[in-house]
């Protein structure tokens, strides 16, 4: 378990501050942020090999914030893996570790078995990072923290990594702090994501709920919502199906219902895999917002593809299936209709 | 256009001939002296070195003090390097500055502060001579003066050598377990070693060509540099020749040492 209060981290003219979260037992967190947004500075502030300037950390409900990082029992893998360069990668495997078969038959698991006779600078970035988590997890810790480990590994590798982990994470009862840019990673793999923007923490909360109820229009920015708009909301009369908080948001003439807390609204996320496209009106749809508009830009990406629409002055992005751009023949200049339900617009 | 072209490379070709001019004058003003002085002495010198008791016996002194000295520096300079150079060290810019300033002063006038600090007559002399270890006239006094002017030496380039090591490389070693002194031992000794390696000869190298702090603390029993000004003011220009020249000599050897570990790939910068 991984509880931070308040926490406060000075790096050189870097300040990490007010971090509060709490991670339980044998969950996966997960660490979001853009560069500088203070990931790494709060994983070594946790490992405890750099002092906390304000707040507390407690890991396993026990107080450790004055604890130094050999005493706290936290394993820790870096972005660039940081295997010690003078020696081979059996004697990095077994650097912390008590049990020396242990480690090696870790390292064997997790594939680095026909590495361990090598030097480290003969290994690939990938080998590194797969070397770097054997000895990371070799001295058996309970808490692990990771630094965008699967950053320079190949996508086939990161993928049976991933799982392995995952299934030792499990199987060891392992609570993971988990950095990293992948949106991916953080749907699959984690219980609780953390959101930090320059030294702040902005939002923490499940992958579900940080990706649909963002804290911000920066925070959605991020988290890459395709449809942002700044405006103003006002109360609405509740129907019988509404959510509680659903309100009438304006943003020049696009007008929408959407769910938010009541109090400082200033803008409208839209993520592009909520808004249904059709080429005309459906009589029976119960979604509350519907938009007409003209298509102004199709990008496919692979079995995806991103829809411009221009509705009004605004412009509303839509993720579709490729196959939906054929079948409604969506070309820029044709007309078509946005549908997307008031849950999906979120108010914040 | 041509023509501004044309005077363009012109003005390049000038300037390229005085930047080379520039660097062969400067090169034949530091090499002319020692070539000279190796022509002159070198052979004679070393030829001298098996039947000049004296000189044999200057230069195993030099040699043992200038050693003494070194190791002194590495034990007590490394600890005082390594915390400077992760920022540990309290009031490290004062230390800092106070390690340049024996690199600063006319070496002469090291000796006489030495001379005050620890001669006969002052507190510490005392207690260092009621200790057998007499610094005026011995060989404490020598590795003193070769302390005093080239210590700062070892610990500016010990301090970068470490600098140079990732200091995450520690911090992964105490998550593995290991304590502070632990981690800087297992980690960071072996990474900087070569750099420590360099610093030692630069010391060592600068140590025996030490003259001015040792001649004021300790004239006997005489150090090489000592034994060269000696014949040169008690007999003049000829018979100092091949005591200098074998100090030369003896200089080329660092020099060798420390090109061949620069040749080195460095271990344990910091990963990109």
């Amino acid at each position: 378990m991984i509880e931070v209060a308040a926490l406060e981290t000075r790096a050189g003219a870097f300040a990490l501050r007010d971090v509060s979260f709490s991670l339980p037992r044998g969950a996966w967190g997960i660490v979001l942020g853009s560069a500088g947004a203070g990931k790494t500075t709060l994983l070594e502030t946790i490992a405890g090999v750099r002092p906390a300037a304000a707040g507390r950390v407690r890991l396993r409900g026990a107080d450790v914030t004055d604890v130094p990082p050999e005493r706290r029992g936290v394993g820790i893998v870096y972005q660039h893996a940081l295997l010690f360069p003078h020696l081979t990668v059996e004697e990095n495997v077994r650097y912390g570790a008590h049990d020396p078969e242990h480690a090696i038959a870790l390292a064997r698991r997790l594939g680095a078995g026909q590495l361990l006779g090598r030097g480290v600078r003969e290994l690939s970035g990938g080998e590194r990072q797969i070397v770097a988590l054997a000895r990371a997890l070799a001295p058996r810790p309970d808490i692990l923290l990771l630094d965008e480990p699967f950053a320079a590994v190949d996508p086939r590798g990161r993928t049976r990594l991933r799982r392995e982990l995952r299934a030792l994470q499990r199987e060891l009862s392992l609570t993971v702090l988990h950095v990293t840019h992948d949106f991916g990673e953080a749907g699959t793999l984690g219980d609780l994501a953390i959101l930090l923007d320059g030294g702040r923490m902005v939002q923490a909360a499940p992958p579900e709920t940080l990706f649909r109820r963002p804290a911000s229009a920066a925070a959605a920015e991020f988290l890459g919502a395709e449809n942002v708009y700044a405006g103003s909301a006002t109360p609405l009369e509740a129907g019988a199906d509404d959510e509680a908080g659903t309100m009438r948001f304006r943003a020049g003439s696009l007008e929408l219902v959407g769910v938010g807390e009541t109090g400082a609204v200033a803008h409208a996320v839209i993520r592009g895999e909520d808004v249904v496209l059709a080429r005309e009106h459906g009589g029976t749809s119960s979604a509350r917002n519907v938009l007409e508009g003209v298509v102004a830009e199709v990008v496919r990406h692979g079995a995806l593809a991103r829809v411009t629409l221009e509705v009004g002055e605004l412009p509303l992005v839509a993720t579709v299936t490729a196959g939906s751009v054929s079948e409604l023949g969506l070309l820029p200049g044709s007309r078509a209709v946005a549908t997307i339900k008031a849950t999906a617009v979120h108010l914040c | 256009m041509s023509s501004v072209a044309e005077r363009g490379r012109g003005a390049h070709r000038v300037a390229a001939a005085g930047v080379v001019l520039g660097a062969l004058l400067l090169l034949a003003l530091l090499g002319l002296p020692i070539v000279v002085l190796l022509l002159r002495g070198g052979l004679s010198g070393l030829a001298q070195l098996g039947a000049d008791r004296e000189l044999r016996s200057a230069l195993w002194l030099t040699a043992q003090t200038a050693t003494a000295a070194t190791l002194v520096a590495g034990v007590l300079g490394t600890p005082l390097a390594y915390l400077l150079a992760r920022d540990r060290m309290p009031a490290g810019a004062l230390v800092g500055a106070l390690l340049d300033l024996p690199l600063l002063i006319p070496h002469p006038v090291a000796g006489m502060a030495l001379l005050l600090a620890f001669g006969r007559a002052s507190p510490a002399g005392t207690a260092l001579a009621q200790l057998g270890l007499a610094v005026v006239g011995s060989r404490t006094g020598i590795v003193l003066a070769m302390l005093f002017v080239a210590a700062p030496l070892y610990v500016s380039a010990a301090r970068e050598a470490i600098a140079r090591v990732d200091e995450r490389y520690e911090s992964v070693a105490r998550t593995l377990g290991d304590t502070p002194i632990r981690a800087a031992w297992r980690i960071t000794r072996p990474l900087a070693g070569r750099g420590l390696v360099a610093a030692a000869v630069v010391m060592w190298a600068r140590a025996v060509s030490e003259f001015g702090a040792i001649v004021i603390l300790t004239y006997n029993p005489k150090v090489a540099s000592v034994l060269s000004y000696d014949r040169f003011t008690g007999e003049g220009l000829d018979a100092a020749l091949p005591v200098a020249a074998v100090l030369v000599i003896l200089a080329l050897v660092p020099l060798l040492v420390l090109r061949s570990l620069r040749a080195g790939t460095a271990l344990g910068e910091p990963a990109r």
